[in-house]
C-alpha cells in the first residue's frame, strides 16, 4: 500500500539508529534553507510554465496572436514550457519527499493530482487527436471548437492545480481535524494516516500509566516533541 | 533595512490596517485569504508568460519569426491585466499581514524591485517594441533609473540575513537564460562550472562539514558559493549579451541587455516576495 511505502520513505532511508527524524526525508524537511529554496523555486517557476501555457491556450482560443499560425507560436514557446515543467516536477518531487505522508493524506494534494491528471489526459488527447489535422486550422484566426475546448480544459485544469496546490498549506481538512466518516476523512484515507498516531498515543498513555504505577519521579524525562516542518505561509522558524 | 527603519513613525497606522476594512472583511472567513493568494499566483503566472516571451524576443530568442511590435501588442492586455490583478490582490493581502511586512527586509526589497520592474515593463518594453528594438533617449533614461533601483534592491537582498538565500533564484534564472539561449561553448563551460559548484557544495557542506555540527561555517561556505556562482553566471550572461559573436545579431546589444534585465527584475520581485514568508529575519 502507498501509505506504507511513504511511511517507510519518511522514516527509514538514511535514518541513524532508527531515529525517524534523521532520515533523508526528515533532513530535507528540517534543512536550513534547502526546503525553502525548493518551495520558492516551485512557485516562481509558475511564471515560466503556466504563463507560457496560457499564451498558447489563448492563441488556441483565438484571443491572442490571431495573425500568428498556431504551430509557429507553439514550436517556439513549447520548449520554454517543457523547461518549466521539468523544474516543477523536480522541485515538486523533492518537496513531496520531505514530508510524503502529509501530502499523501492531504485532501488538497489529492485534488491537485486529479486535475494534474486531467491536464495530462487533455494534452495527450489534443496531441494525438485534435492536432492531427493541424494544417486545416493552423492559420485560422479563430480555430474550430475542439481546439478551443482543449484550450479551455487546459486553462481550467491548471488554474485548479494552482489553487489546490496553494491550499495544501491550509490545515482545515487535515486528518487530525476531520471526523471519521466524513467525506474528507475517507477521501484522504485518514484511517491509515491516523493508525500510527493513535498507536503512538496509546503507547505514550501506557508508558504514562506505567510510570504512574511505579511512582518514580525520575521517569518524567519526557523528550520534547520533534518539530515537523510545515510549509505554511507563516514566518518560518528557520533563520528567525 | 526595512520599512520600519525608514519610516519608524508609521507603526500605529500599519497596526490599524489589520483591524480596518478590507483586512477585517478578509479575516472574516478563513477561505478568503487563500483565494486571494491563488489569484495573486495566477497573476504571477500570466505576467511571467508575457514578460518571458516578450523579453526573450528582445534578446533575439523564442518567437523570432514575429516582429516585436506584434508580440508586444498581443501580450499587452494580458501583461497589464496581470499587473493590475497582482497589485490589487497584493494590496489586499498586505493589509492583513501589514505588521509583518513593515519589519521584513524582503518586503522592502520586493517594493523596490517592483518599481524597477514597472518602469521596465510599462515604460521601456513598449517603446522598444514600437521602435523595433531601438532604445530611444527617454527609454534609456528609464532603463537607467530602473537599473539603479534594482541594484539597490539586490544589494539589500544579498545582505539581509533572512531573505539572502533567495538570491539563488536570481542566479538560477540567469543560469537558465544562459543555458537555454547561449552559444554551444557557453553551455559546455557553464555546465562544467555548474557541476563543479554542486559537487563542491555537496562535499563541503554535507560530507566534510555539516550544518548540525558546523552551523556558522556551513552558512559562510553557502554564502561564498552563492557569490561565486552569481559572478560565474553574470560573466557568461554578459558575454552572451555583449561579447563578439559570429552569428548575425537579430537585435542590438542594448535591446538584448534590457531583455535579460527585465526578466531578472521580475524574478527578483517574485523571489523576494516569496522570501517574505520564508527565511524570516528581523531587519
Amino acid at each position: 500500500m502507498l501509505h506504507d511505502l511513504f511511511n517507510w520513505l519518511q522514516t527509514v532511508p538514511g535514518a541513524v539508529d532508527g531515529d525517524p527524524s534523521t532520515s533523508w526525508s526528515g533532513q530535507l524537511g528540517a534543512s536550513l534553507h534547502f526546503w525553502s529554496l525548493m518551495e520558492a523555486t516551485h512557485v516562481i517557476t509558475l511564471m515560466l510554465f503556466a504563463g507560457t501555457i496560457l499564451v498558447v491556450d489563448l492563441r488556441m482560443l483565438g484571443v491572442a496572436f490571431r495573425s500568428t499560425p498556431y504551430s509557429a507560436l507553439n514550436n517556439r514557446v513549447l520548449p520554454m514550457t517543457i523547461i518549466g515543467f521539468v523544474v516543477l516536477v523536480l522541485t515538486g518531487l523533492l518537496l513531496f519527499a520531505a514530508d510524503p505522508l502529509k501530502y499523501y493524506h492531504s485532501v488538497w494534494f489529492r485534488l491537485k493530482m486529479i486535475f494534474l491528471l486531467a491536464a495530462a489526459i487533455n494534452i495527450f488527447w489534443f496531441h494525438f487527436r485534435t492536432q492531427k489535422n493541424v494544417t486545416a486550422w493552423d492559420a485560422m484566426e479563430s480555430p474550430p471548437a475542439p481546439v478551443k475546448i482543449a484550450a479551455a480544459v487546459s486553462i481550467t485544469s491548471w488554474i485548479l492545480v494552482i489553487l489546490f496546490g496553494r491550499l495544501i498549506a491550509f490545515t482545515w481538512f487535515d486528518c487530525g481535524s476531520t471526523k471519521p466518516g466524513s467525506f474528507a476523512y475517507g477521501f484522504a484515507e485518514c484511517e491509515a494516516a491516523m493508525r500510527e498516531s493513535i498507536a503512538a498515543e496509546k503507547a505514550a498513555e501506557e508508558e504514562a500509566a506505567k510510570a504512574a504505577a511505579e511512582e518514580t519521579p525520575a521517569a518524567e524525562e519526557t523528550p520534547a516533541p520533534e518539530e515537523s516542518p510545515t510549509p505554511s505561509p507563516s514566518p518560518s522558524k528557520k533563520g528567525d | 533595512m526595512n520599512f520600519h527603519s525608514i519610516f519608524p513613525d508609521l507603526g500605529p497606522w500599519v497596526k490599524s490596517l489589520g483591524s480596518a476594512f478590507p483586512a477585517s472583511a478578509i479575516k472574516a472567513a478563513p477561505w478568503v485569504f487563500p483565494v486571494i493568494e491563488t489569484a495573486h499566483l495566477l497573476g504571477l503566472a500570466t505576467l511571467g508568460g508575457c514578460v518571458i516571451i516578450l523579453n526573450l524576443r528582445f534578446m533575439g530568442a523564442g518567437l523570432t519569426n514575429e516582429r516585436t511590435a506584434l508580440i508586444e501588442r498581443n501580450l499587452r492586455p494580458w501583461l497589464w491585466g496581470a499587473i493590475g490583478v497582482l497589485i490589487v490582490t497584493g494590496l489586499l493581502m498586505s493589509t492583513v499581514v501589514a505588521q509583518r511586512l513593515y519589519v521584513r527586509p524582503a518586503f522592502l526589497i520586493k517594493m523596490l524591485s517592483l518599481v524597477s520592474a514597472l518602469i521596465l515593463s510599462l515604460g521601456v518594453s513598449g517603446s522598444l517594441a514600437r521602435n523595433e528594438g531601438a532604445l530611444t533617449r527617454p527609454a534609456k533614461i528609464m532603463a537607467g533609473i530602473a537599473l539603479a533601483i534594482w541594484l539597490l534592491a539586490i544589494t539589500l537582498f544579498a545582505t539581509s540575513d533572512g531573505p539572502a538565500p533567495g538570491t539563488l533564484h536570481l542566479v538560477c534564472a540567469g543560469w537558465l537564460i544562459a543555458m537555454a539561449f547561449g552559444s554551444r561553448w557557453t553551455r559546455i563551460l557553464l555546465g562544467v562550472c555548474t557541476v563543479a559548484m554542486i559537487v563542491a557544495a555537496a562535499v563541503l557542506t554535507y560530507f566534510v562539514y555539516n550544518p548540525f555540527e558546523h552551523y556558522d561555517l556551513v552558512n559562510e561556505i553557502d554564502r561564498w558559493l552563492l557569490r561565486i556562482s552569481a559572478l560565474v553566471v553574470v560573466g557568461f550572461l554578459g558575454w552572451e549579451v555583449v561579447g563578439p559573436k559570429p552569428a548575425p545579431r537579430l537585435t542590438p546589444t542594448m535591446t538584448r541587455l534590457v531583455g535579460v534585465f527585465t526578466i531578472l527584475v521580475w524574478v527578483t520581485v517574485a523571489a523576494s516576495g516569496r522570501w517574505i514568508g520564508l527565511g524570516g529575519g528581523a531587519s
